[in-house]
């Protein structure tokens, strides 16, 4: 029963996401084909990238980059792999944490079922929905790779396809072993985030040409990496990444059976002595809210933007000539290290979008969950309930802007990078826009289509970071790149912030949130 | 004259063609307890979101205190206070911190006190430093009933309030309404459990598929509706179906038992000629006249005891 049950819903997503992968993968291998026909074209692109050590520490190492394979390996498999990896904890979580914390389980357990026969169906569900995800990704890849141009043998390109999905496979083990440790499913997905954090941390340094190079075999990312699809095939980087899932499955069902339904292994803090601050009006309520999700956007933010200024001297260091040529295709403009900066800040405007973002999805929640009706049958209006959180998203946007130059300037002021305070923060700034655009259009989807918020909201953000993506090479049509809002900002600082963009995109946002708002305050209040 | 609590003029929700609320006209007094029931899907909980503004009426408006329920919400909402029959609050908060917050949004138009409240916190027996998280439904509860009584509302719209409570909450739960209702607030009590409904109001109203079919006191009710008779006789059963007034008739060994409506003089006139040794009468309880409501449109069928007969 909970195995058919996990499996409906872990199927239905693998559905959604194979697809996702399997375009993503196409369209790369695709735009490659149709840009980069001559070899002289192709030589250069390896030239910029193939030896660079800030990409490769941000996007793994760039071998072969004259084949299709070798260039859609490098430009896709790391958004891939922590795509599939932020999939599987969300799953996993969700589908194990969640459906016990929702008490959905506690009527199958109170029949013949077991805690740890529970545990154990619920990961075959899981099992069901990543060979899905790993099948239809694999599908296309191999419908893909019969395009002549592309040429890619049925084979490797299910190994390809093997190698994307293998972090889903270890985090949907991670998250299912982090479900059995804390008591909420939040909780659980955060343990199982840290985990990820590690990794690509891990990988990061192995990758970023210090000579540590060995550090990779203890990232589990490091290990997907190693598996060298369409390049240099190395499958006994599978025996860690199945050693590490059996491992972490069994414990998982292990401690099902040393605990309480519903409890965690770690205990929960059910007793506090109060807090009284924040608790003085809905806006202040917000904050108080928001406050651990947004604190772990922020640690992001400092971190990615601490390292990307560590970074960027050295790797920019490394362009020259053709390669300034190759950049300037993805937006960037100026020296070497202007030019991976900008590079660099795309990544943070997407940290800085989705932080956005989840202030919109969790003021739908509070709505959807019922608890805004303690507030609004009180005397809070809904202008004032929904304008308080908008005004914390818009805060929380501008510090993320601002922190993100101030921790990348603090990066490259310590590599003496050359690069100008004023230049980062003003870059730091010019992500603010696209993210106000994304929530505008969030409370615009809360307004006349509540029950559709985060879906608009995560398409629009998945849709943008795709086109980007795969079309920031060029080719894609300009129809297609002018709908999304990373392609819209400039990427500072290589270039100087569009400020005339950045004004239309923030009055997009802006005219979007005021119809969502007065919508919102027409429309009756709906539960999930 | 002052403002009704509560007063609704052609209320009607309609969710497509079905009408979740039927133009409802109801006016609650200043000072009245007022009971609200109805089977699930009567309409109950969507009049109480209309009259709290959370959704708009297809037709018709609503008033509290004078104050449209649409236009004018945050100034109604001053005067009210709601429990809601499913209390879902933030979980990361304490029962203390929940109470915090609602008493500080209520603002200072609220007759919030702490020691009020704290009285409150000892007569429901809540631990308020446990995390809502780790509440039962129950404990969940009692801080939204809590949260509504330490304001000393006006007005309080109780939506189911008492679900998930044990007896012995419940009946702190009525002192507490006999205590509102004593300051002259006026309660608005959406319920399923009769005897609550029984034991604390003046007035009731009946709901059934939207629409309004009883309102009225208790007394009234009775008044119109069958009066239950079990008489015990020593000699042979004697017919009473043709009895003016007398319906429902059934036999059970040496009792009968039937429903009279109206005048119990042409029974009585009957019942001596038939040797009858026992005589008992009762009003019909507020179950018997709610089932009597509902069952009616079920063909009165299985309604024993309160049949309302042909």
């Amino acid at each position: 029963m909970i195995a058919w049950l996990t499996a409906r819903r872990a199927v239905r997503s693998g559905v959604i996401w194979g697809y996702i992968f399997g375009v993503a993968i196409a369209s790369s291998a695709v735009s490659y084909t149709r840009l980069y026909k001559s070899t002289a074209q192709r030589d250069a692109l390896a030239a910029a990238y193939g030896t660079d050590k800030a990409t490769s520490a941000l996007f793994g190492p760039a071998p072969q980059l004259q084949t299709v394979g070798g260039f859609t390996v490098f430009k896709i498999s790391m958004t891939l792999m922590l795509l599939g990896a932020v999939w599987g904890l969300l799953t996993s979580t969700r589908l194990l944490r969640g459906e016990e914390e929702n008490g959905r389980w506690e009527l199958l357990l109170a029949g013949q079922t077991t805690r740890r026969g529970a545990v154990v169906q619920a990961l075959r569900g899981l099992g069901a929905g990543v060979v899905t995800l790993w099948a239809l990704t694999g599908l296309i890849t191999v419908l893909t790779g019969l395009d002549a141009s592309v040429d890619i043998a049925a084979g490797p390109a299910l190994y390809f396809a093997l190698a994307m999905v293998a972090t889903a496979v270890m985090f949907l083990a991670v998250g299912a072993l982090t479900s059995q440790l804390a008591a909420t499913r939040r909780q659980a997905a955060a343990y199982a985030a840290w985990v990820l954090g590690v990794s690509y941390a891990v990988r990061l340094v192995a990758d970023a040409g210090l000579g540590l190079h060995g550090l990779i075999w203890a990232s589990p990312l490091g290990w997907v990496e190693e598996l060298r699809p369409l390049t240099a095939p190395q499958p006994l980087a599978l025996v860690p990444i199945a050693a590490l899932t059996t491992v972490l499955a069994a414990a998982a069902v292990r401690l099902a059976g040393a605990r309480d339904v519903g409890a965690g292994i770690v205990p929960d803090r059910v007793s506090s002595r109060p807090h009284p601050r924040l608790l003085g009006g809905p806006t202040a309520l917000a904050v108080r809210l928001i406050r651990p999700a947004v604190t772990g956007w922020w640690v992001a933010i400092a971190i990615s933007g601490l390292l990307f200024g560590l970074i960027a001297r050295s790797a920019g260091g490394t362009i020259s000539g053709s390669s300034v040529q190759v950049l300037s295709k993805l937006g960037s403009r100026g020296n070497g290290t202007d030019a991976v900066l900008g590079v660099c800040f795309l990544v943070l405007a997407v940290l800085v979008a989705f932080a956005g973002a989840g202030q919109i999805t969790a003021a739908r929640s509070e709505e959807s969950a019922g608890r805004l009706d303690h507030l609004l049958t009180r005397p809070v209006s809904r202008s004032r309930w929904l304008g308080g959180r908008l005004l914390v998203t818009v805060v929380v946007l501008l510090a993320s802007g601002v922190m993100a130059g101030v921790f990348a300037w603090a990066g490259a002021a310590s590599q003496h990078a050359g690069v100008s305070f004023g230049s980062l923060a003003g870059a730091g700034m010019n992500l603010v826009p696209p993210a106000i655009t994304i929530a505008g259009i969030g409370v615009l989807a809360l307004g006349v289509w509540p029950r559709g918020t985060s879906i608009v909201l995560y398409a629009l953000l998945a849709w943008s970071l795709l086109v980007v993506v795969i079309g920031g090479i060029g080719a894609t049509s300009h129809w297609v790149l002018d709908t999304s809002v990373f392609h819209q900002m400039a990427s500072a600082p290589a270039v100087p912030p569009h400020w005339e963009a950045d004004g239309v995109m923030t009055a997009i946002g802006v005219v979007s949130a005021l119809i969502g708002g007065i919508a919102f305050k027409r429309r009756d209040l709906r539960g999930a | 004259m002052a403002a009704a609590a509560i007063r609704t003029e052609g209320l009607t929700k309609r969710y497509g063609d079905v009408a979740a609320l039927d133009h409802l006209d109801l006016e609650v007094a200043p000072g009245e307890v007022v009971g609200y029931l109805g089977p699930n899907g009567a309409g109950k909980t969507t009049t109480i979101r209309l009259l709290l503004g959370l959704i708009s009426p297809t037709e018709g408006r609503g008033e509290i205190f004078g104050l449209d329920c649409q236009r004018q919400p945050v100034e109604a909402h001053r005067r009210l206070a709601f429990v809601a029959g499913e209390a879902n609050l933030w979980p990361s908060l304490t029962g203390a911190e929940t109470l915090r917050l609602l008493g500080r949004v209520q603002g200072s138009w609220g007759r919030v006190d702490d020691a009020y409240r704290d009285e409150l916190v000892a007569r429901f027996d809540l631990d308020p430093a446990k995390k809502v998280r780790a509440y039962s439904k129950g404990n969940r509860q009692k801080v939204i009933l809590i949260a509504a009584l330490m304001t000393r509302a006006d007005l309080l719209v109780l939506d189911e309030p008492t679900s998930g409570l044990d007896p012995l909450m419940e009946q702190a739960f009525r002192g507490s309404v006999r205590e509102a209702r004593d300051r002259g607030q006026t309660v608005f009590l959406s319920s399923h459990i009769m005897s609550e409904v029984e034991a604390l109001c003046d007035r009731v109203a009946i709901l059934r598929q939207g629409k309004l079919v009883e309102l009225g006191t208790l007394a009234e009710m009775r008044h119109l509706a069958a009066l239950t008779v079990e008489a015990t006789f020593d000699g042979p059963l004697p017919d009473l179906s043709g009895v003016p007034g007398v319906s429902s008739v059934r036999a059970e060994g040496r009792v009968v038992r039937c429903q009279v409506r109206g005048s119990v003089a042409p029974l009585l006139k009957v019942l001596p000629a038939a040797d009858v040794t026992e005589l008992l009468s009762r009003e019909p309880s507020l179950e018997e006249l709610f089932l009597a409501q509902y069952g009616a449109g079920q063909d009165g069928a299985g309604q024993d005891g309160a049949g309302q007969g042909a």
